[in-house]
């Protein structure tokens, strides 16, 4: 008997008749599934895609303009995600004026959606193809509605409301899940942004020197300015990295050091300086033969062979300038900072912290006369390179999606003693108020 | 790289050339598989179209093992079985038992002169759990009891699925046939 074999000559005369066999399928096949397979791998271009259905669905929404909300559906678990639905060919045109109860539309085109669906708390992807989804107004009740068939043949009722912005929320025999449609862009990931602060400098003594301690007690801090261009790049969300390249210039004032000029006609000068001061940044060495340096109180600042016992500068008729002198440092720096974006709304609140690379570019010891600065020579032995570590709180009041104003109160502390000379050990610190512009692309 | 390679690898990188260049290829191929497994053609579309999205979403799983085709058949196949799972409680299978009479008769139907359409439109006129089963067996090759899993029916009901399609099979050609000779000699 033919039943018992494993094939009947009919199975053959079907399968070698089919083998090859072609038909052409219909024209619009392949839209729809280019379009949801460029749903899933480029969803944030499908935006400007043909007609959005859901986009559509949003924008007749809003421009009904309803002010009450409706509840939504009880025990739906809310998910993210995805763009975007799109008519293949025809945009369905579902805008019209809103009617009393409720108006029904069938759309006649195909859409394609992409959401997350979760069930027994677990996140699924899922591509429906949606056709000829039925899309109801309920203008009184402040929703939408799309009718359609899934897959599985189920039917599924997405409702639209204000409350949940482009939220769809869906119901199912055996599971409920939101489709949220996210009409946010992903953030321009670069930026860039011009800084500036005044800058509050002071120092750390943390060897506890005696010595030290005396020098700083007539050494005054001094505000000065910093500022840059820095570049960050966006991680995630809420996590970027940043860097740039910034001046900055520290100093100090120190009192109770009488500068006078006109020392170089009694300059019988031995070596290269004549004068050096103590301070807790260094030994200060002149570099400027006609100057005279004099100590007020204690006399052991200064070290020189043109002590008072053996130099007056009133009787040789030295012009006195000033009782102080200015030191300055200024540094190019190299930040490298993380930012963490704690709020996220319109005025955004970074935390910042990282560390810098600081080069000193120049180093000079000066004092005023009449608003001038009057050279008397430079700090010795600093370190050409310290690191210095940042601790900042970023306010960002964004203007647009890509300008906005930053304001960034920070402090860096000087992982290394500014002085290279042993026996020092002063970290200086300072405080800022950067703020700027910042750019996004 | 063979041309099909290079054509995944396109496609695999997101190029909507590779993606159609590789849908124009197959989809008549297909089409006509998917419009073996259904009897409308509303349905024959749907599964096409779910189809190669599967097989777009799974072209990394691909491992260049064994026939494209093949492998691209298979997902079609398969998706036309869930879709047929997902609705078989729907249909309801004619009463056949006086078919069954018709079992035993020596199988000297004249196939001659019929085509593929032809053999398309009869399978297509099968009630779904026939055609699905004889689908199956006959053209992809699954024996009974991976049927009986597929299916979610016995093994015996493979059987007996399987025995009424060939049945009714081999009336709708004797009919078909007919008819055309008819015509040849009119």
């Amino acid at each position: 008997m033919q039943l018992d074999n494993r094939e009947s000559n009919i199975d053959v005369v079907f399968r070698n008749g089919l083998k090859d066999f072609e038909v052409n399928p219909p024209p619009d096949v392949w839209d729809n599934i280019h379009l949801v397979i460029k749903t899933k791998q480029k969803p944030v271009l499908f935006i400007s895609a043909a007609a959005s259905v859901v986009i559509l669905l949003g924008i007749t929404f809003f421009t009904y303009q309803m002010g009450r909300q409706i509840s939504s559906a009880p025990d739906n678990t809310v998910i993210a995600i995805n763009n975007e639905s799109v008519s293949s060919e025809t945009s369905p045109s579902i805008a019209g004026p809103p009617i009393a109860s409720k108006e029904s539309k069938q759309v006649s085109s195909n859409a394609a959606i992409t959401l997350k669906v979760k069930r027994d708390n677990k996140i699924e992807e899922k591509n429906l193809l949606i056709s000829s989804p039925e899309v109801i107004v309920f203008p009184e009740a402040n929703s939408l509605a799309l009718n359609f068939t899934e897959r599985r043949n189920s039917p599924v009722l997405a409702i639209f409301n204000k409350s949940q912005k482009n939220a769809f929320r869906m119901n199912n025999t055996d599971l409920q899940y939101t489709l949220v449609n996210n009409p946010k862009k992903v953030a321009e990931r670069w930026s860039v942004a011009a800084m500036a602060s005044p800058t509050y400098y002071s120092h750390f003594n943390s060897g506890g020197n005696e010595i030290t301690k005396q020098l700083m007690s007539t050494e005054q801090p001094v505000i000065s300015y910093s500022g840059g261009v820095a570049f960050s790049y966006k991680i995630s969300k809420r996590v970027s990295v940043q860097s740039g390249l910034y001046y900055a210039s520290l100093g100090q004032v120190v009192d109770g050091i009488n500068s006078y000029t006109g020392f170089q006609k009694y300059g019988y000068s031995k070596g290269d300086h004549n004068f050096e001061v103590l301070t807790s940044n260094g030994t200060v060495y002149t570099r400027n033969a006609d100057v005279f340096l004099s100590a007020t109180g204690s006399t052991g600042r200064i070290n020189t062979n043109y002590t008072s016992d053996v130099f007056d500068p009133n009787k040789a008729n030295l012009q006195y300038i000033n009782s102080t002198i200015r030191q300055n440092f200024s540094y190019v720096e190299l930040p490298v900072l993380v930012r963490y974006k704690i709020i996220d709304k319109a005025i955004d609140f970074n935390l910042i912290g990282g560390i810098s690379y600081n080069l000193l570019v120049n180093n000079s010891v000066y004092t005023m006369v009449n608003g001038s600065k009057y050279t008397i020579g430079e700090t010795e032995k600093l370190n050409p390179l310290s690191v210095s570590s940042t601790l900042g709180m970023g306010m960002e009041y964004n203007f647009s999606e890509k300008l906005s104003l930053n304001i960034e109160p920070t402090l860096r502390y000087y992982l290394n003693p500014i002085s290279g000379s042993t026996g020092t050990n002063v970290h200086p610190y300072s405080f800022g108020i950067f703020s700027g512009f910042s750019y996004k692309f | 790289m063979s041309e099909i390679k290079k054509i995944i690898n396109g496609c695999l990188a997101g190029n909507r050339r590779d993606q159609e260049l590789l849908y124009r290829r197959h989809a008549a191929k297909l089409y006509a598989v998917c419009l073996q497994y259904s009897g409308n053609d509303e349905e024959a579309r749907d599964i096409l179209q779910e189809g190669f999205i599967k097989i777009f979403e799974n072209l990394d799983r691909y491992k260049h093992e064994g026939s494209f085709e093949g492998w691209m058949r298979r997902i079609t196949v398969n998706t036309a079985l869930e879709k047929f799972r997902s609705r078989h409680n729907l249909y309801r299978v004619d009463d056949i038992d006086q078919i069954q009479e018709l079992d035993a008769e020596p199988d000297n139907t004249d196939y001659a002169g019929l085509e593929a359409n032809d053999l398309l439109n009869i399978i297509r006129e099968l009630p779904p759990k026939y055609r699905m089963v004889f689908n199956l067996y006959a053209i992809e090759g699954y024996s009974h009891k991976e049927i009986s899993h597929m299916v979610n029916i016995s093994e015996g009901t493979s059987k007996s699925n399987l025995s009424r399609a060939r049945v009714i099979l081999q009336r709708r050609v004797c009919s078909y046939t007919g008819i055309k000779k008819k015509f040849a000699i009119g």
